[in-house]
């Protein structure tokens, strides 16, 4: 576990408890003395009820005396009896019949011979014997030698790879990243085979000491880049990271905007291709979801289908998410402003029928669409907690007998109930973090257009545009490449490019390597290309 | 930077509580108003008729369950004004009148005699109504107009909308009437309505309703003097005026059957240009008008084969004669008898021979109807529909 780095940190003021014991475990060494070093590790794991000290002698020379220390539930206890305490105590003279075996050559002979455990390391710091117990490692004490062996026989109960359940796609790979950290680098291995996917290891909590690796693709990705975000990762002092969100709060470039400037997901497939596009990704362990940075908005109104399927249907369907994310933000307010000041807007029939329904609403069109919309909010949020068995029945019941009862009562116009939801029903279209931002400000431009109409609503509008121009994510544009305007990648924003013709990669992101494929790749009917050579 | 956003929000939201929805109106605060007419009363005031729209009448099928419910109120009010008529509606209607939907103008007849100048000055300047709405002239009294209803439409002021937006007739916005007006190339022709007793409804529900009551009917033009009414055009006139206009060319000239000259066949039209030549020397004035008309062959009496290039021939020679003498008689009419240039010659004038135009433009009414006007007619036919011969034309 040598190659999981602690961060310096620079310039934090102290105070945190884990610090002071990090220190003081610092210094501390191995000794000779099978029964001292026990000793020392039993007086720092004191109370730790789920250490398992396990004792047992050498089978060839019961002079040598082992220890073996784990953390019952994290390490494997099949490879632990297996090959490690069998091996030691029973096959070794089976293995070399006739030989003796001194205890000054034994810690030699068990590491070449003895162990049958595929990872070992030695040491003899005290403060990595007791990280590789806690992380799961089983450690190997041999008397007469102040050096420990650390055998990775991990296996703890985790929940296996599961489809994914917040990013679920039609057409493309199902499985999505799972709790363990070494689980979710070997899913992206998997997808790139190349010397160039570097995964990084920090270590980051000073209580919890969680594993984070940061990933990137050397050659394309920006090395400053690179070199930014581990400078933002160390300057982190936290007592301990549980969900990537610590993460990525902490990282952030705009804290106080309501748009994220990190992006996250759960699938290997998609990291794989941000991960090309020259992003630098950060995975944390005990989160089934990676982070992504630099985020660009476009990226959420970007599916991982969308480059599974084929390019004139994808083009279609992104249209249709850019359609959905304006009505998510702007079709209620519109409604507001065009009902209580703009009549004038409506097609005369549509006017009437309108005003027909609205005969016994008894309140203003403001007031009626708020509490439609807080009624939904309520309704979504509710669904998102409940049992999924029960949720689904209540959140039908809730929304057809709110819904239908409200409107027959005549407390609520059918259509505002129309606006609410096809608005909400909008906004689940394109990605969750920008959706939340975009549920949040839609309630602002309601107060807007409600207030001064259309007028209020446009700059509103023009408000958001503006600040949105203005954010950046580690450095690029957050609306690159809509503004700043970058022609070349606009083809897979508007649309999606066919893959012959997406020959560059996202030019402001990536420092190097821009080029993504070779020319003329774009399939023609074999005739022609006989023909043309004749 | 936690005050700056503080100093904003706070900004935003008192700024906008202090607009105070100033300008807020709720739809059921609004009498909408679909249909408005103008009458010129015996005692020589303004009365001001407004068809309001029932809301509660045009909501799907939820006002089934309600019963008949009227569909429009019809309220009208005297002033010296239009404006102040308007306020003398505002005791009697208890809504804000919302006038941006008001899709038809009707002007009575006798309020059209008067002057329509002092009907359209008050829509044309105010904000709320708007310059797309069509223009009427009622033969008789607008409140009539507005009262009769529709068994097809909600309203009669939204049947009136339809009949004038299929252009059956000649059908004119209030912009393009103000526009007629301002110009001295063109007399103004508004489209006339009546009120016509109309077909019966056969069925349930029915005893209600009279057996045979009142409908709106389109039934030719107007033709104006400046902004006075001096005559009319019937159908069969108007449409010559819509060729001899180069507007939109539609309709069916109906001819006698090359074969059996008793026997009738018609034609429809399918498209058709006008062009207006004006010739002046600095006496004479005469206006070279040439119609180029095309054609489908819709409907035959006789048995005779009309499949047949000569026979195709002679019915575009009589359908050309027909348009000549159907333009004539518009002609005629438009010369001798109201001696007002309805057909814009005066603008293609305008147009060839802008000096003597300054000379001209103000007797031109008279320079009009004493030019000699040279009437041209091309035709042709363009298909004969599905049908080569008559079903039941024996083999040759």
């Amino acid at each position: 576990m040598e190659k999981f780095r602690k961060p310096t940190r620079t310039g934090v003021p102290g105070g945190i408890f884990a610090r002071d014991y990090n220190d003081s475990l610092k210094n501390l060494v191995l000794s000779q003395d099978l029964e001292a070093n026990l000793q020392q590790i039993k007086a720092i794991l004191d109370k730790c009820s789920d250490v398992i000290y396990r004792e047992f002698v050498f089978a060839q020379n019961e002079e040598i005396r082992l220890a073996l220390i784990y953390i019952e539930g994290l390490a494997d206890p099949g490879q632990i009896s297996d090959q490690i305490i069998r091996a030691l105590s029973l096959e070794v003279p089976m293995a070399v019949p006739g030989q003796e075996i001194t205890k000054a050559r034994a810690l030699e002979f068990i590491k070449q011979r003895g162990l049958c455990i595929h990872q070992l390391k030695e040491t003899y710091k005290l403060q990595d014997i007791i990280h590789a117990i806690l992380s799961g490692d089983t450690v190997l004490l041999v008397d007469g030698h102040a050096v420990a062996l650390v055998n990775g026989a991990r296996g703890w109960e985790a929940r296996p790879l599961s489809d994914s359940e917040t990013e679920p796609t039609v057409r493309g790979p199902r499985e999505s990243f799972a709790e363990t950290l070494r689980v979710n680098t070997a899913l992206i291995r998997r997808k790139i085979k190349s010397p160039n996917l570097k995964i990084e290891a920090l270590r980051l909590g000073e209580v919890s000491d969680t594993d984070v690796a940061l990933v990137y693709i050397e050659g394309i990705v920006n090395e400053k880049l690179v070199t930014e975000v581990k400078s933002r990762l160390e300057k982190i002092n936290i007592d301990a990271i549980l969900e990537s969100g610590y993460i990525e709060e902490l990282i952030e470039d705009n804290p106080w905007s309501l748009f994220p400037t990190v992006n996250h997901t759960g699938k290997p497939d998609r990291l794989a291709a941000m991960l090309l596009e020259g992003r630098v990704a950060i995975l944390v362990d005990g989160t089934p979801v990676a982070l992504t940075v630099p985020n660009l908005f476009v990226e959420y109104l970007q599916a991982p289908e969308d480059y599974y399927q084929r390019f004139l249907f994808a083009s279609a369907v992104r249209l249709i998410r850019f359609a959905s994310m304006i009505i998510s933000l702007m079709l209620p307010s519109l409604y507001i402003a065009v009902l209580s000041f703009h009549h004038e807007l409506l097609p005369t029939p549509l006017l009437l029928g309108m005003a027909a329904r609205r005969e016994v609403v008894p309140f203003p069109v403001f007031f009626e669409v708020l509490i439609t919309e807080i009624a939904f909010e309520v309704l979504r949020e509710a669904g998102n907690h409940l049992p999924r068995p029960i949720g689904q029945g209540i959140s039908i019941g809730a929304a057809l007998v709110l819904g239908v009862v409200a409107v027959q009562a005549g407390f609520i116009a059918a259509s505002t109930v129309i606006v609410v939801v096809f608005a909400g029903i909008a906004s689940l279209v394109f990605a969750n973090s920008a959706g939340m931002a975009f549920r949040l400000l839609r309630f602002a431009l309601m107060v807007l257009s409600g207030t001064l109409g259309l007028v209020g609503m446009i700059s509103g509008a023009a408000f958001i545009a503006i600040h949105m121009c203005t954010l950046r994510s580690f450095g690029v544009p957050y609306l690159s490449p809509l503004a700043p305007i970058a022609s070349t990648d606009l083809a897979d924003v508007v649309s999606r490019a066919p893959w012959w013709a997406m020959l560059s990669r996202p030019r402001l992101m990536t420092g190097q390597n821009q080029q993504r494929q070779g020319r003329g790749l774009k399939p023609t009917s074999p005739e022609k290309t006989s023909k043309g050579r004749r | 930077m936690l005050k700056k956003i503080a100093v904003l929000l706070l900004l935003i939201f008192l700024t906008s509580s202090l607009a105070g929805c100033w300008n807020r109106k709720e739809i059921t605060d609004m009498a909408i108003v679909l249909g408005t007419g103008v009458d010129w009363t015996a005692e020589g005031r303004l009365r001001l008729t407004v068809q309001i729209a029932e809301p509660g009448a045009f909501a799907g099928e939820e006002a089934a369950g309600r019963g008949e419910e009227a569909t429009n109120w019809v309220v009208s009010a005297e002033g010296k004004t239009i404006e102040e008529a308007a306020r003398n509606l505002a005791p009697k209607v208890p809504r804000n009148i919302f006038w941006d939907h008001c899709m038809i103008l009707v002007i009575g007849e006798e309020m059209a005699r008067k002057g329509t100048n002092l009907v359209t000055n008050f829509f044309l300047r105010s904000r709320e109504p708007r310059e797309i709405m069509w223009v009427l002239v009622a033969k008789g009294e607008a409140k009539d107009f507005l009262e009769t209803y529709s068994d097809l439409e909600k309203t009669s002021a939204q049947a009136a909308n339809l009949l004038t937006r299929m252009r059956t007739g000649y059908s004119v916005q209030l912009w393009e009437l103000a526009e007629m007006l301002a110009g001295k190339g063109v007399q103004p022709v508004v489209t006339r309505v009546e009120v016509k007793e109309a077909g019966v409804t056969p069925g349930p529900g029915q005893e209600m309703k009279p057996p045979v009551h009142k409908q709106v009917e389109i039934s030719g033009v107007g033709v104006f003097k400046e902004e006075k009414l001096i005559g009319w055009l019937d159908d069969y006139e108007t449409r010559a005026l819509l060729w001899l206009k180069g507007e939109p060319m539609e309709g069916v000239i109906t001819v006698p059957d090359p074969g059996e000259p008793d026997k009738e066949v018609s034609i429809t039209i399918r498209r058709g240009s006008t062009k207006v030549v004006p010739e002046y020397d600095g006496k004479n004035l005469r206006f070279a008008v040439k119609v180029k008309m095309e054609g489908d062959m819709v409907e035959q009496q006789s048995r005779e084969n009309l499949a047949k290039p000569e026979m195709i021939k002679v019915l575009e020679k009589e359908m050309a004669e027909e348009i000549k003498k159907r333009a004539f008689i518009t002609l005629e009419k438009a010369q001798k008898e109201y001696g007002v240039d309805i057909f814009g010659f005066g603008d293609a004038f305008h147009r060839k021979y802008k000096k003597a135009w300054r000379e001209l433009k103000n007797r031109w009414d008279t320079e009009f109807a004493e030019a000699e006007v040279i009437i041209e007619a091309e035709a042709y036919v363009r298909e004969i529909g599905l049908l080569s011969k008559r079903a039941g034309t024996p083999e040759e």
